[in-house]
């Protein structure tokens, strides 16, 4: 083994080292941006099995019941079991939970559907938490989908005004087998 | 033995260099580059959406912000009295807040939300997400930005000043943005919404938001580039945290339910009034601190001109008494405003081109390797015909005279 210590290695060629810290403030935006939704992801589901829908909504699904999907403008999530789902979206409203309930069929049902028909009468629903909130059902036919869909809105709108839509669907004539389950989750979902 | 001279006592080397954000050859241009025009697309079509759901209220939303950030951006542009930043790079600070943070905070927000409500449960999650997310998402996406800009154009970014200014234009975009959203989503975007939202956001509390945060972070990140020379990198360090920890902190407060006096809701007169105070519970010790440090870079910046025209004074650019006048800004308005009663609106502007040149003469003094090179010897020629042509209008020497 020599004793002389080799000589000590030139500094990389600017050019080389220009890419260092673009490289760096990439990799911390990178951590900002996704870092939420990894550390979420690894946090799994949160005390007792309920799943964050938005900041201000989760919902607690059943056995068998899954998340599919997350939606991002409105935050929401799709929870499925076979053929049926239930679509949760949050957002912040000023309104009423029957306000609320129409602009969703509005702005939602009514412009993807082919054909729509909403029942005149308005259910009451109480969540386990206290809030009230509106309920209709409908059926129709939406976008390439041939087959008409059944589908159960509740619209419920909390003191601080967060406003949780929850729609459960199905293809005609299965809705039946799942609309216990639909009403159960939403009746324990949890609203800020 | 011969005293070291003291590092802050000498003209900053390089101050006044110029440069634009058009770097082809910095990989940083391009990371900047791909990430505004990514998250432009992004931005365009959320601000599409607001068009559509509200075109009268959208269009005043930028209306009403127009006319609150172009005095703004002025103001903060001439805050940097010696050493204006170039404009493409003070754009390029402005669009990153309103293009790239807004759109990215938009993003990483909502993950982070996430982790609020699954830790804490959605009642905590309401009340604490905007404290405990956005500071530091938004913070720290802003803040990537003056850096860009910085290794965009290392030359820039000399002193505390500087970072300041791309801080701020950052920040201002950031909440220009951001504003037109809540005009719009909020608060209705109806007239009536639209001009409540301008009420709350702009009128009571414009002067404590964005601007003031990342005008701190800029204020680290140019202390830590600038005084690479003068100071160890430990001191250096623990200036750049703590300022941002500083805008983190400020920001948390004014998001979180602490000394929340703001009314439940706006029923009356006293409501309406409440909100102005309300704001300036919350926003005016960070203003203060933001100004201290302002007067004390801008301190900075003016011994730096000092040193930097010392030796031109009583040479044919620049005379004592010149150099007292410049030192002064209220001097410097006093003088030409004498000259203009005396001799006219020309010769008021002949004086105005006249400083602005010796301003210059500092800068091109500080980045010239000599005392002779053709740019300095060139503007100090300049100068001293301005001079001379000056002398030679009628009323001036009177003026001068005094």
């Amino acid at each position: 083994m020599s004793a002389v210590a080799d000589p000590p290695l030139p500094a990389p060629p600017l050019h080389e080292r220009r890419w260092i810290p673009p490289l760096l403030v990439a990799m911390v935006i990178v951590g900002v941006v996704a870092g939420g939704y990894v550390v979420a992801d690894a946090l799994g589901e949160s005390l007792g099995g309920a799943t964050t829908v938005s900041a201000s909504v989760t919902v607690t699904p059943l056995p068998g019941w899954e998340l599919a999907e997350r939606f991002g403008d409105p935050p929401g999530a799709r929870f499925t079991r076979g053929s049926a789902s239930l679509d949760v979206a949050s957002i912040a409203f000023a309104g009423s939970d029957l306000d609320l309930l129409a602009s969703y069929v509005q702005e939602v049902l009514e412009p993807d559907a082919e054909q729509l028909r909403v029942s005149e009468n308005v259910e009451p629903v109480t969540l386990e938490g206290g809030l009230t909130g509106s309920r209709i059902a409908y059926v129709g036919t939406f976008g390439d989908v041939q087959a008409p869909i059944e589908g159960e809105v509740t619209a419920v709108v909390s003191p601080s005004g967060v406003g949780a839509v929850f729609d459960g669907w199905a293809p005609s004539g299965q809705l039946r087998y799942a609309i216990d389950d639909i009403r159960a989750m939403v009746r324990t979902a949890e609203i800020a | 033995m011969a005293e070291r001279p003291a590092p802050a006592r000498l003209p900053r080397r390089g101050w006044g260099r110029r440069t634009s954000l058009f770097q082809w050859r910095q990989p940083a241009f391009w990371l900047y580059a791909a990430i505004v025009a990514l998250t432009g697309v992004l931005a365009w079509g959320q601000q599409q959406i607001f068009q559509e759901i509200s075109p009268s209220g959208w269009v005043l939303s930028w209306l009403l912000l127009l006319v609150y950030g172009l005095p703004l951006f002025m103001a903060i542009y001439l805050l940097d009295l010696y050493e204006r930043e170039p404009m493409s790079l003070v754009l390029g600070a402005l669009v990153w807040g309103a293009v790239a943070a807004t759109a990215l905070s938009g993003i990483a927000n909502e993950g982070w939300a996430l982790v609020v409500a699954k830790l804490g449960g959605p009642v905590f999650a309401a009340e604490w997400t905007a404290a405990l997310t956005a500071p530091v998402v938004e913070e720290t996406l802003k803040a990537a930005g003056v850096v860009l800009i910085y290794l965009i154009a290392r030359d820039e970014m000399d002193d505390v000043m500087d970072g300041f200014v791309y801080g701020a234009m950052c920040g201002l975009g950031f909440a220009i943005v951001e504003d037109v959203f809540y005009f719009v989503a909020i608060f209705g975007g109806t007239p009536g919404g639209v001009l409540a939202g301008f009420y709350v956001r702009v009128v009571s509390s414009g002067f404590y938001g964005h601007v003031l945060y990342t005008g701190l972070c800029g204020m680290g990140i140019a202390y830590f580039v600038s005084r690479r020379d003068e100071l160890p990198l430990r001191r250096r360090l623990s200036v750049v945290v703590g300022l941002f920890a500083a805008a983190v902190a400020a920001h948390f407060l004014w998001n979180s339910p602490l000394f929340n006096f703001f009314p439940g809701s706006v029923e009356t007169v006293g409501d309406w009034l409440r909100i102005p105070l309300a704001a300036a519970i919350k926003g005016v010790p960070l203003l203060i601190f933001v100004v201290v440090l302002v007067r004390l870079a801008r301190r900075r910046e003016r011994m730096w001109l000092e040193l930097a025209l010392l030796e031109e004074a009583d040479t044919p650019a620049l005379t004592q008494a010149e150099l007292r006048v410049l030192l002064d800004r209220g001097e410097r308005r006093r003088s030409r405003r004498e000259i203009r009663e005396r001799a006219g609106e020309s010769a008021e502007k002949l004086l105005k081109r006249l400083q602005k040149e010796q301003i210059n003469l500092a800068m091109v003094r500080t980045r010239s390797h000599g005392l002779e090179t053709t740019e300095l010897v060139r503007q100090r020629e300049l100068c001293k015909s301005l001079r001379d042509a000056l002398r030679s209008m009628p009323g001036v020497a009177a003026a001068a005279g005094r």
